[in-house]
């Protein structure tokens, strides 16, 4: 069954343009100049029950505005959302008590309190009995190891310590959708290796519905099968996760330094982006050659003193979906 | 309708208060400079002779007690709205099963009763130091004024709600603030109704900003039954639409609302 089902869906803001000078202003107070801005424009996708969906894109691309149209917050300007059954923006108060939300740069927890104790608040606006809801923090404490952490202040808490606070807050209700909004942004390669198991978990052991959004490329990779990738408020591709790796997320760039000048001799799928003197910048196609073939020629060439791989950032993958040409491309333009 | 929700938020906004209390030294310090200010401004206007209605000594009370309606519940609805508005956290508080505009209120309304309660005291201290007693006043009177006092608070908070909910359509909303606050000061909080001039008396009357402040300490200054069942009714009143008020404001921004940050 659909736990999410969208259909032409659109958003268009009004913002007020304001020009520059002092002439404009008293011009903008008598007459105010608006301009539409297409936040989500025209998008259609389904998310099975139990399915986890990455929804990514770069910064600004539509991804919270769609999940604030999910979740009732905003309602949309045309096409039809359906989400458990019920109309977000018009049955809101009941889908509530169905979904959870956890928006990464924002909290729910009170900022002086513990969080126990807005656990405790949550627990009675979802109408938990207080039986159910020690239960209910008990097994969240357990899983996500915050038991130390229930009684500091939230003020105390570090980004991670918090982050995991928030994802068990949002939880207590047993919603059988999560909604994450950038839930790893800002948070250390461990720790979001952390927070990705435990959604996994939750998953797996619970059959929760999981709508992920980010703009890290190893936040999609990790968890889940399936990505919709968003650009401009149109949704430029649908595929599994692996395709997508296959198709578009073949590259690794190494950056290299060297103990001494050196000169790099060929080889097939390397290409440099940036040379110094003493070290580059390298762009590798991993279907060509792998990481390990790589390393192994950068070692023969020199002396090596430093070496990072990283993936490429979203906005790279994204101009390189569209250089692919509309063959794979799902409604795109 | 669980109403357990509501009391829960109340106790854990009073909780967020205490564990916050440094942050209310700052408006205590405020409190006592804007008292002194007007204190002495007061003292000064009343060297030029009695002024009608109130004595210098009423007038100090009187002072104290706008004051502590004003300051009681500055409970920073209206500022709140706009930072979750603009910060975007507003998207946590409204996909919830409550609703909004009352779930509000008890949330404001722990931090309400935290400076009722010590704003209370350091009114009554501030009073009794500058003004002492005042002559014939009767303790029995006073549950009845405190009843009007908190109908002041709760037509004051359902406004600023008001007001602060048109930032879920416009993007600048602040000159509402503006203008809300000098009337209320205008019309009661600073020169009690009495001093106006006629025309502006009658009118006043009829407006609500008056039964914010004026009416709870003209009842606690100078207590009468007549006063008592003219102010109530008008109080009662305004409670009503401004929560009406509220809630057609709400009904009608989130439909709309334009939820910037992220």
């Amino acid at each position: 069954m659909a736990a999410i089902e969208v259909e032409g869906l659109c958003k268009v803001f009004r913002t007020r343009i304001k020009e520059e000078g002092l002439k404009a202003s008293f011009r903008a107070l008598a007459r105010p100049a608006y301009k539409e801005v297409k936040a989500v424009d025209n998008i259609s996708f389904t998310v099975e029950q139990g399915e986890i969906l990455a929804f990514i894109g770069p910064n600004g691309a539509g991804k919270s505005t769609t999940i604030k149209m999910l979740t009732g917050i905003l309602h949309p300007t045309s096409g039809k959302v359906s989400v458990l059954g019920m109309g977000p923006a018009t049955q809101r108060r009941k889908l509530s008590y169905r979904i959870g939300t956890v928006f990464g740069q924002k909290s729910q927890l009170w900022f002086h309190l513990p969080p126990i104790d807005s656990f405790a608040l949550l627990g009675a606006i979802y109408d938990m009995d207080k039986a159910a809801l020690k239960k209910r923090i008990d097994e969240l404490t357990e899983r996500f190891e915050i038991g130390d952490l229930l009684k500091t202040p939230v003020r105390k808490l570090s980004l991670g310590q918090r982050i995991r606070c928030e994802v068990a807050a949002s939880l207590l209700h047993s919603p059988d959708i999560l909604f994450l909004d950038e839930p790893t942004i800002g948070l250390d390669v461990v720790v979001k290796h952390r927070i990705r198991e435990l959604i996994l978990q939750m998953n797996r052991e619970q059959g929760t519905t999981i709508f992920l959004t980010s703009h890290d490329t190893s936040d999609m990779e990790q968890l889940c099968r399936r990505a919709i990738v968003i650009d401009q408020g149109r949704i430029i591709l649908d595929v599994p996760v692996k395709k997508l790796k296959y198709d578009y997320m073949n590259r690794k760039i190494i950056a290299v330094r060297f103990t001494s000048e050196y000169k790099l001799s060929e080889l097939k799928g390397i290409t440099p982006e940036k040379s110094g003197r003493m070290g580059a910048r390298l762009s590798v196609d991993t279907r060509v050659c792998s990481i390990e073939e790589a390393m192994r020629w950068l070692i023969a060439q020199g002396g090596v003193a430093d070496i990072t791989v990283e993936d490429p950032p979203m906005e790279d993958i994204i101009a390189s979906i569209f250089e692919g040409g509309g063959r794979t491309l799902n409604g795109g333009r | 309708m669980k109403l357990r929700k509501y009391f829960i938020v109340t106790r854990i906004s009073l909780q967020n208060s205490l564990a916050y209390r440094s942050s209310a030294i700052g408006g205590l310090l405020f409190f006592s400079l804007f008292i002194f200010v007007f204190f002495h401004l007061w003292r000064a206007i009343y060297k030029g002779g009695e002024v009608t209605g109130y004595s210098l000594t009423q007038m100090i009370w009187y002072l104290c007690i706008t004051e502590l309606v004003v300051f009681g519940c500055r409970s920073g609805v209206f500022s709140q709205m706009n930072d979750d508005v603009k910060s975007g956290s507003i998207a946590y508080q409204l996909n919830r099963p409550y609703h909004y505009v009352f779930f509000q209120f008890f949330n404001a309304l722990g931090n309400m009763v935290f400076n009722l309660v010590i704003y209370g005291i350091l009114a009554i201290i501030l009073g009794l130091i500058m003004a002492g007693p005042i002559p014939g006043f009767r303790f029995a009177n006073l549950p009845f004024a405190l009843i009007s006092v908190v109908l002041g608070i709760v037509i004051n908070f359902f406004f600023l709600m008001t007001l602060g909910l048109t930032a879920f359509r416009l993007e600048e909303n602040f000159a509402f603030y503006l203008i809300y606050q000098k009337l209320v000061f205008m019309l009661g909080m600073f020169i009690p109704v009495e001093f106006l001039p006629r025309w502006l008396q009658s009118i006043a009357l009829y407006l609500p900003f008056s039964y914010v402040a004026w009416a709870p300490a003209r009842l606690v200054v100078a207590f009468s039954w007549d006063l008592f069942w003219q102010v109530i009714p008008m109080q009662l009143v305004w409670v009503i639409v401004s929560i009406l008020m509220s809630l057609g404001m709400y009904t009608y921004g989130v439909k709309g609302i334009q939820a910037h940050g992220g």
